[in-house]
């Protein structure tokens, strides 16, 4: 496969967290920019440990809203330190303004965005068209499914216009064949931007690692109180990613294995 | 015979028609009951009641009450929920959490004792009645909305913080715009209270008259015919009122009405 790393997109140093005991240590992850030629390539990493181990706290911390104990992370390609607002967050029940229209609740996310009013429009109907929810924009979120919720919830973020979008638990309570639509849905937003950034944070070993990039394991090492980046999987290096089908490889499948003995 | 199971079995869910006519098959029961059973009690029959509340409501001086008493329990809703609404919203403000704990609390302090304060305080007799009455309904008005924004779930602040929003814009989004059909809620279960208090200050100062004083008058003879006739105006308006700002809230809120899809 033909690609590049190239500048650094997110660098976490050192991060650690306590309450009344050790949550997280010692987090470093860097996470490049992948070029491959003619193509807007994006990114998906993921984010892999069990529940109970200090995921959300992780995935606070990387949207700024928590601030760490120690250490320091920088997003984007001028490596600025990380605030809220910088970084979007869909989170596992996929929440929306319900007293605000699908249509508005798009449009509340580009209130900083220097566009004409009726470009702000035309946009949301492009997103709407290219993610089959034309004919939902009218309707409030209770009336919308899980999934539809979802893709809502995604685009909101996109439209803020941040690169980087955090995704807690995306494939939860989804059956086979809406995890398959939600990874194609994922890898579509991936490619709308070449810095585009989706962090999945997931205890799904098998479906994280099939649509992602890179992956981190955060676990606890033995002895050892708090969760720490315990191994790095580059998975286009590993020649797993960008693969259709790949959860019928039979070496992924023995990594898939490997990896949830090891959270 | 199977919707007659049905309204026996436990945990069964009856909608539409059938709870209505459980509702009127019940109620013309026991109104039945009554009528058959309490010919000879001291407590009038239905049937008297009615000819009362009939006698009541063609009575020149019925109109004059109704609006002094509806007039006084609205502008006092309106005041009360004004008022109570600043004290919530400013209760997330630091420097005056204190001050909304304390009306919180005087949920627990009787409006008995404080009758004469509050002569002093006011000028007249319906502002005497109002002040009361407002006395009376800010502390639940208050603790209901400080249920509703500690209920909030804080995955709309940080959601709001993604979509950078500042506090005040999220104050606005999340607190104020996001919980207006909550708030217009609140309003319609407190306006009960308002209502059942009405019929307290009005006698505290009955020259305006008001469905208070008229109750407390007809007290005063044992004239139990139109006591229990107010009394069943005074729950009929309850209902009605009830059932007018729900549909407003659907009308103002339409998502309210909307079923959660799973």
């Amino acid at each position: 496969m033909n690609y590049t790393k190239n500048e650094v997109l997110l660098d976490v140093k050192d991060v650690s967290l306590s309450y009344d005991k050790p949550i997280l240590r010692d987090i470093n992850l860097t996470i490049r920019n992948i070029v491959r030629p003619g193509l807007d390539q994006g990114q998906v990493v993921s984010l892999i440990g069990r529940s109970g181990v200090g995921k959300t706290q992780l995935f606070k911390i990387l949207a700024g809203l928590i601030q760490p104990d120690t250490g320091t992370i920088m997003i984007g390609v001028e490596q600025q330190a990380v605030e809220a607002g910088q970084v979007g967050i869909v989170p596992q029940n996929y929440l929306l303004f319900n007293h605000r229209s699908i249509h508005d609740n798009l449009r509340l996310a580009m209130k900083h965005v220097t566009l004409e009013s009726k470009e702000k429009d035309a946009l949301i109907q492009d997103y709407a068209v290219k993610f089959d929810l034309t004919e939902h924009l009218k309707k409030y979120p209770q009336q919308l499914s899980g999934g539809q919720r979802q893709r809502v919830s995604i685009i909101q973020q996109v439209l803020t216009g941040n690169r980087f979008i955090l995704l807690d638990e995306p494939f939860s309570g989804l059956d086979a064949l809406m995890i398959d639509k939600v990874m194609d849905l994922l890898g579509r937003v991936a490619t709308l931007h070449e810095w585009n950034t989706l962090v999945i944070v997931s205890h799904d070993v098998e479906n994280s690692l099939a649509i992602s990039d890179t992956a981190f394991i955060l676990a606890r090492e033995k002895d050892k109180e708090g969760a720490t980046i315990t191994e790095t999987l580059d998975l286009i290096e590993m020649g797993l990613a960008w693969t259709p089908g790949i959860r019928e490889n039979r070496q992924f499948q023995q990594v898939v294995s490997q990896i949830k003995h090891k959270i | 015979m199977d919707i007659i199971k049905s309204v026996f079995r436990p945990l069964t869910q009856i909608k539409g028609r059938t709870s209505i006519t459980l509702v009127v098959v019940e109620a013309l029961a026991a109104l039945l009951a009554w009528e058959i059973f309490g010919q000879h009690g001291l407590i009038p029959t239905p049937s008297k009641i009615m000819v009362a509340v009939g006698r009541i409501v063609t009575s020149a001086y019925f109109t004059d009450n109704l609006f002094s008493s509806l007039s006084l329990t609205l502008s006092g809703m309106g005041i009360s929920i004004v008022l109570a609404l600043v004290v919530s919203y400013l209760s997330l403000i630091p420097v005056f959490a204190p001050v909304t704990r304390f009306i919180v609390k005087c949920r627990y302090l009787t409006l008995t004792g404080l009758i004469f304060l509050f002569t002093l305080l006011t000028q007249d007799g319906h502002q005497l009645k109002l002040s009361l009455l407002i006395f009376g309904i800010v502390p639940f008005f208050v603790t209901s909305l400080l249920s509703i924004i500690d209920s909030i779930n804080t995955q709309e602040y940080d959601l709001c913080k993604t979509l950078r929003m500042n506090h005040w814009q999220t104050l606005l989004e999340v607190v104020i715009v996001g919980r207006l059909d909550q708030v217009f809620e609140v309003m319609r279960q407190n306006f009960a209270i308002a209502w059942m208090m009405i019929t307290m200050v009005e006698g505290l100062s009955m020259s305006e008259g008001g469905l208070g004083t008229m109750l407390i008058k007809s007290n005063k003879y044992i004239d139990l015919s139109t006591v229990f006739a107010i009394l069943v105006i005074i729950f009929g308006l309850g209902i009605f009122f009830d059932y007018l700002l729900k549909q407003m809230r659907y009308w103002l809120f339409p998502y309210t009405k909307i079923e959660k899809r799973s």
